[in-house]
């Protein structure tokens, strides 16, 4: 594998302790100094707005508006209504503080600032665009989506209730500042669904068809992080270290993946997302363990390889070699199990009480059209895909 | 001298190969969407009057064929230049022989960033099963083995050799009666 392969990561990291305070310099370093922030209300309830408004009211920067009220799926006209505002409080750069939704939302906003025009529709679609945009950062809430590193956005077009995709590296930010507190309040359950979301992307990454060296270096690095780090904050949450190992793994993994592509996993839950509602994260942890176990004797070397970074050198080393695939996938049932005891994250699709059995056909034939089956690395049929979805059923 | 010359005749003729598999393809989509009920299942799920493209960039060859309704497609020809909606763009005639020329997946092709996807890519991926199939059907096994991610364990010899037959006798006339066409036209 990997005879040829491409691999684009522009983004400037800024990490750690006190990065926030990093922002005002980077925004003043291109000329900005009047951003507006993107963001939703629970962002905002949880206070998680003060520490980026404190860290710019000591500097030159001034906030000139703040738009709170992106919604879980964000449409065209909350895109052209954050547009409207931008304009009018002549804003000069683009601050998104959330999770993938606000973060997609700011990715298509910028295009409507930059390019111009109320009509976000006429720039969907791959290589629309052809020029860089308007100064844009991101600050990452949750540590799982990697949106603040790929080159994609999804906004719905209620009107005419489509999903419209953006595809371009200009939609890449300047910088994704990944600072602990911005993570350190997230309740348990979303910890937990998103970091499975992370591991998956990783996990992914490193055992479809478009795996390469480069990112798989990120893909293993992100993995050990999960693996050292996820069980260690949900026991103890206010672990900034853990946190930042959560949140860094997360931006590794978006990395991994967006040069690299995910599989399987990602087609049933983005089938399963659009027709039940189920959190992505959750729908990561409950498909991840039996589409390995589909993959298995296509992916059995990487996956083997994946034991050395979620369990460690002493795990790897006691396993025999012929095992360490299967072991991998044990590894991830138990990390899924032990999500369950401490936040009751469900197992099983019956535990989620959110579908009916005889939603499984549907969520089965859509997931066949998902454009990540391309890179899986067997060729599901409709047949096979449907008994993946009766093993997660439970 | 001697070298640029055949430099430039091995070129020539990687790109009429390339033309030539395209034309090709294109009646055996046609031929095959007549008769084999996985493309047809697969097909009419596409919106009629859907234009696909398959094309090199940065001015082809191509082959376009549209989907008539009810699973049936219908080769537009190797130089259609009406609008598309679906289309399949090989970045260099280069990796367009690569995969014509069986020595890469289509698949393959995909994740080494061999080409551009404009448009639906729930189609796109539609679009790529049917290609497989055909693939699957009409080469010799071995030669299908390298050109697709999984051949068809269902897929034996009883319906593989009259489907190929088929598909071959369809497209050997309707060649016939493109090249009459253009000798008559030229
Ligand atoms: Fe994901």
């Amino acid at each position: 594998m990997s005879r040829y392969y491409e691999f684009f990561c522009p983004v400037k990291v800024i990490a750690g302790e006190a990065a926030l305070e990093h922002l005002p310099y980077e925004l003043t370093g291109i000329a900005s100094v009047r951003p507006m922030i993107i963001t939703d209300a629970g962002v905002r309830a949880a206070g998680l707005l003060d520490p980026v408004i404190a860290a710019c009211e000591e500097s030159a920067v001034t906030i000139a508006a703040i738009y709170d009220e992106v919604p879980p799926d964000s449409s065209t006209t909350i895109v052209r209504d954050i547009a409207n505002l931008y304009r009018q409080q002549q804003c000069d750069a683009i601050i998104a503080i959330g999770g993938g939704s606000s973060i997609d939302t700011a990715k298509a906003v910028n295009i409507l600032v930059s390019e111009g025009g109320d009509d976000i529709a006429a720039y969907s679609g791959a290589g629309v665009l052809t020029r860089p945009l308007r100064p844009f950062f991101v600050i990452p809430t949750t540590a799982g989506t990697g949106s603040e590193v790929t080159s994609v956005a999804v906004i719905a077009d209620t009107e005419r209730s489509v999903k419209l995709p953006f595809t371009s590296s200009f939609l890449l930010p300047n910088a994704a500042i990944i600072d602990p507190r911005m993570t350190l309040t997230l309740p348990p359950h979303i910890t937990a669904a998103t970091a499975m979301d992370a591991l998956t992307h990783a996990t992914e990454a490193y055992t479809c068809l478009a795996k390469n060296p480069l990112s798989d270096a990120y893909a293993t690095a992100a993995i050990r992080k999960i693996g050292r780090s996820l069980l260690a904050v949900m026991d103890n949450p206010d672990d900034a270290k853990g946190r930042l190992d959560l949140a860094e793994a997360s931006t590794m993994a978006g990395i991994a993946f967006s040069n690299s592509m995910v599989g399987l996993v990602h087609s049933l839950g983005h089938a399963t997302g659009a027709i039940c509602h189920l959190p992505h994260g959750l729908c990561m942890s409950l498909y991840l363990p039996y589409v390995l176990e589909y993959n298995l004797e296509d992916i059995r070397e990487p996956l083997a390889e994946l034991l050395l970074y979620l369990e460690g050198p002493e795990v790897w080393s006691a396993t025999p070699a012929s095992r360490r695939a299967e072991a991998t996938i044990s590894a991830i049932r138990h990390l899924r199990d032990e999500l369950h005891h401490r936040c009751e994250l469900p197992r099983t699709l019956r535990e989620t009480g959110k579908l009916k059995e005889d939603q499984l056909d549907a969520i089965a034939r859509q997931a066949l059209d998902d454009g990540s089956i391309i890179y899986n690395p067997r060729e599901a049929s409709l047949k096979e895909v449907r008994s993946i979805l009766d093993k997660a059923w439970g | 001298m001697l070298e640029s010359f055949s430099r430039s005749t091995a070129r020539r003729a990687r790109r009429q190969y390339v033309g030539m598999m395209f034309r090709f393809m294109g009646h055996a989509l046609e031929a095959i969407s007549r008769f084999d009920k996985t493309v047809i299942d697969e097909a009419s799920a596409l919106p009629e009057g859907l234009v696909f493209q398959m094309t090199v960039l940065p001015a082809g060859p191509s082959l376009a064929v549209e989907h008539t309704g009810g699973g049936s497609l219908r080769y537009l020809g190797s130089h259609y230049q009406g609008p598309v909606d679906l289309s399949i763009r090989f970045k260099h005639l280069a990796h367009a022989f690569l995969v014509l020329s069986f020595q890469e997946k289509t698949v393959e092709a995909f994740a080494n960033d061999r080409m551009v996807v404009d448009g639906d890519i729930a189609l796109a991926v539609r679009m790529t099963r049917i290609l497989n199939r055909l693939e699957a059907i009409i080469l010799p096994r071995l030669v299908a083995r390298r050109a697709v991610k999984e051949y068809p364990s269902e897929l034996g010899l009883l319906e593989k050799v009259p489907g190929a037959i088929g598909v071959y006798r369809r497209v050997a006339f309707s060649m016939i009666r493109d090249l009459r066409k253009e000798g008559l036209s030229q």
